[in-house]
């Protein structure tokens, strides 16, 4: 079950990322199936339907059913790919549009077709540089071509990509704060209901997919849904990307199909822990996530319901790994800073409860920690956690509430004694 | 379509279709908090103190947001959304300065109200609160005081929505997030006192307002803005009875302190322009005021005012009035009973555009700057004095008007300020907030006022001076 591949097919060249290269490898093989032998919108629909793909973003729901949630009869439709990557331990669609972008093209133009988009957006993080470029040198490969815009390969279809570049907010990539950034607006979240599939970008019905997610969909098409569907687990069909960073020797970007276990992964694919530390946490899927201790992963696969088990989340396949010796509270505060800083200021709870998380816990790894911070600690984050507009709250609250249950006597430790019990470092 | 079937705390309501949980329960008389919603803007659901739950789903929604379901049972009073509102509480007041004693706002603040109802404990907070701008400029009119700001946005959606400024926005994110004015939003707003009035605590200040008085030594007064023929609904703040001053300063007895908005769904919705809420400068210019009678340019009392009043009046061969587009509809009628027949009749607009003063536009403000030219005109044609009708007396009813244009007639003036030079007979008259009455728009809509200050002892009402000349 460990050998397929669906990105790594390809070996890692200067020009992988070009038209040429991704047309000898199959390119663009599953619009031509589609355009030409006729297949309908619901065919290809079906296709995905049957492959059993579900989101790669982070909440892992069903593809071709978010796709039936959009509104019927609408005069416009609107595919957008969340190319806002930001989650930090995830770096997957960097990949994705470094090496070989037209997999995303192709399939941004194929869920366009199975929805009826006639314009889609691409909405890619703005620190990404190498990214945008290739993505952009792509694109326009791919117009000249004929594989994008009017027409596409001489069909009735036409479907415009248009690209716009975030300003570099980590809440821009919630997908409705991403709809008010397209709209020219502050990237705030909206308000559910209405959803995007009923209104969305401009007010009409609107898809929003991530990169890995619309980047599987040439496979799917090329080589049949019930192919894809062979892979992976009963629940959670095909293979993942994976990005594994931390205190691995050999960390990376693996492709694995889901279900795969995480020892093998770090133990063996990823070489084991720098200086062949103990393990001491494992951060399963982004750093939102709930962490996870050495025995809940000793028979722990990477599928969704399977972490989901242990308490916490898969998430968009963001693998950190920390080794004995990492100061716990001290990492804390590196995470709550982060969203102290990301927080977009629209609700009371995450503007003024991220920042607040952050002062407790900076004054902790200061060694200027109270009694009765923790508690406050954990008040805090339970009255943020489920109670703002959109869920950076929650991923700010989650470290918070699951360090402080994995790991709190490191921090009444630190308030007690003023120090941490690994010296503060994070480093190995 | 058929209203929806619901509950909320196990109490069966009935909400309109597409109405949400907040607007039903307020319409059935249900407290649900909010601060941040306004029936006239959009929702922005970013105050979060009116969430609830919904039975058989997790997790809480905010009612602003949440549209009536049939059959949806809503909890909104048990200990889970309680403490739910608690912890808003502290997340809002965690850099609020709650400086409630020195606050322009206190005793109408929603948050001073809210902290007492939901929280009513200290802060779990034991670091030091973040400062933000204390009086930052919107305009020349209001000053921000950034601290007391929960962020709510009204008035960002005010200046966007309403009144289409865009004048101000929320910079930065986080906790740095803070209301400004925007480089792109327009420089001048002429309805952006609202936003003061609009904002449920204590940030948006009204540099007229601040520090003249506590909410609570005043009381508001129903009444109509003069300022154009729309004939907004006004509440004027005038000193209640038993806080009224009896020693030094006794003048603030007869203050108008502010002017706010009223809610006439008709006329004006919940919004007044900036003119409507100088209207208590109008009312607070007591120099200007005409308080005495006088006869030929010589103080008089009002018996012999009006006696040599009469006496012009009866020895004249071709009398004629002028009617002010001032006059409430009372004192029009009253007219037109007892002189209208013995008089020739013609109207007058006592006030046209003042210079730099917007016209009209799309919202409240018209071009016509008198309350009851509709009226003036229904009962009087539209008919202007014409010096060539050689006329010898006039009687003119209203202000701001210049003698010269009346080709040495005698002159009657019933005025509310003093003159632009000596009448024959000068008879002062109360004001529209000395007296009740109604004014009728220029959409034919009638608008009453109430009686806000007694009038000074020798002023006369208009309607009972007719019948004595």
């Amino acid at each position: 079950m460990n050998g397929h591949r669906v990105f790594f097919t390809f070996d890692i060249t200067e020009d992988c990322h070009t038209l040429d290269a991704y047309k000898k490898r199959g390119g663009y093989e599953a619009l031509a199936k589609v355009l030409k032998d006729g297949l309908q919108p619901a065919d290809v629909q079906a296709e995905v339907a049957a492959s059993g793909l579900r989101g790669r973003g982070g909440a892992g729901f069903p593809t071709a059913t978010k796709w039936s949630f959009l509104a019927k009869n609408s005069p416009v439709y609107y595919l957008v790919c969340n190319a806002d990557e930001g989650e930090p331990g995830t770096f997957k669609d960097r990949w994705i549009f470094e090496h070989t972008p037209h997999n995303l093209i192709e399939g941004m133009v194929l869920a366009s077709y199975a929805i009826n988009s006639r314009h889609s957006f691409i909405y890619i993080r703005g620190e990404f540089d190498l990214s945008y470029k290739r993505l952009m040198t792509a694109l326009k490969e791919a117009y000249a071509a004929g594989l994008v815009g009017k027409n596409i390969m001489g069909s009735d279809f036409s479907c415009d990509i248009i690209v716009q570049q975030g300003g570099g907010a980590y809440v821009c990539g919630e997908e409705s704060s991403l709809l008010s950034s397209i709209e020219g607006k502050k990237g705030y979240p909206k308000n559910k209901p209405p959803f995007p599939a009923v209104k969305g970008l401009f007010q009409a019905p609107t898809c929003v997919n991530n990169v890995e997610t619309l980047s599987v969909l040439p496979w799917i098409l090329r080589n049949g849904g019930a192919k894809y569907a062979e892979y992976g687990t009963e629940k959670n069909k095909g293979t993942r990307l994976f990005g594994i960073s931390g205190h691995v020797k050999r960390p990376g970007m693996y492709e694995r199909e889901v279900g795969y276990p995480y020892k093998k992964m770090i133990y063996e694919d990823c070489g084991g822990i720098l200086g062949d530390k103990a393990l001491k946490a494992v951060i399963p899927g982004g750093n939102s996530t709930p962490i996870l201790k050495p025995e809940q992963i000793e028979n722990l696969t990477m599928d969704i319901e399977a972490v989901a088990a242990q308490g916490s989340m898969l998430g968009s396949g963001g693998v950190i790994v920390i080794a004995e010796g990492t100061c716990i509270p001290t990492l804390l505060q590196v995470m709550t800073r982060f969203y102290a800083h990301e927080s977009c200021g629209q609700c009371t709870p995450c503007r003024e409860g991220t920042t607040w998380m952050n002062q407790i816990v900076t004054r902790i790894a200061k060694g200027q920690g109270k009694a009765g911070d923790i508690e406050n600690l954990e008040r805090i984050a339970k009255g943020i956690m489920g109670n703002t507009v959109c869920a950076l709250g929650a991923a700010a609250a989650m470290p918070v509430q699951s360090y402080l249950k994995q790991f709190r006597h490191e921090f009444e430790y630190f308030i007690e004694h003023g120090r941490s019990m690994c010296d503060g470092r994070l480093e190995i | 379509m058929s209203n929806i079937e619901f509950s909320i705390d196990d109490k069966k309501l009935e909400a309109l279709p597409g109405e949400t949980v907040l607007k039903a329960a307020l319409r059935n008389g249900i407290d649900i908090p909010y601060l941040c919603y306004h029936p006239c803007l959009s929702i922005a659901g970013n105050c979060r103190i009116c969430l609830v739950r919904i039975k058989g789903r997790p997790g809480f929604h905010p009612s602003c947001n949440l549209p009536v379901a049939p059959g949806m049972e809503i909890e909104s009073d048990c200990e889970d959304v309680s403490a739910v509102r608690k912890n808003v509480m502290q997340f809002i007041t965690l850099n609020h300065p709650v400086d409630c004693p020195v606050c322009d706002k206190a005793g109408e603040c929603k948050l001073q109200n809210y902290h007492f109802k939901y929280n009513g404990s200290a802060s779990l907070s034991i670091d030091a609160k973040k400062h933000k701008p204390k009086f930052y400029d919107v305009n020349e009119r209001i000053l921000l005081d950034a601290e007391r700001c929960i962020l709510c946005s009204r008035c960002v959606r005010f200046t966007h929505e309403i009144s289409k400024s865009g004048m101000l926005g929320i910079t930065e994110r986080g906790q740095q997030s803070r209301v400004e004015h925007l480089e792109s939003g327009a420089a001048k707003d002429d309805y952006s006192d609202n936003i003061i009035q609009n904002c449920p605590v204590g940030a948006l200040l009204s540099r007229d307002f601040l520090y003249k008085s506590r909410v609570w030594y005043l009381e508001p007064v129903a009444s109509v803005c003069n300022g154009c023929a729309r004939g907004c609904s006004v509440d004027v703040w005038r000193r209640k009875h038993h806080w009224k001053v009896r020693a030094l300063g006794s003048e603030k007895n007869r203050m108008a302190y502010r002017i706010t908005a009223k809610q006439n769904d008709d006329i004006n919705g919940r919004w007044i322009c900036n003119k409507g809420f100088d209207l208590n400068k109008q009312i607070n210019d007591f120099a200007s005021r005409a308080t005495k009678p006088a006869i030929g340019g010589m103080d008089a009392t009002c018996q012999d005012a009006l006696s040599e009043a009469r006496k012009l009046i009866f020895e004249a061969k071709k009398p004629a009035a002028i009617v002010s587009a001032h006059a409430s509809n009372e004192e029009l009628e009253a007219f037109k009973k007892t002189l209208g027949s013995r008089v020739e009749v013609y109207v007058r607009k006592d006030y046209e555009p003042a210079a730099g003063e917007v016209v009209e536009d799309e919202l409240l403000i018209k071009a016509d700057k008198n309350p009851n030219s509709t009226k003036v005109e229904e009962l009087f044609g539209k008919e202007s004095f014409s010096a060539a009708a050689g006329h010898d007396l006039v009687l003119v009813w209203g202000d701001n008007v210049e003698y010269s244009a009346l080709s040495g007639a005698k002159i009657i003036h019933l005025a509310t300020q003093k003159p632009n030079g000596n009448p024959d007979v000068l008879i002062p008259i109360s004001t529209q907030f000395e007296r009740k009455g109604s004014y009728t728009n220029f959409e034919g809509k009638v608008n009453r006022f109430e009686q806000v200050f007694d009038k000074p002892e020798l002023v006369l009402h208009a309607s009972d001076v007719f019948g004595r000349l």
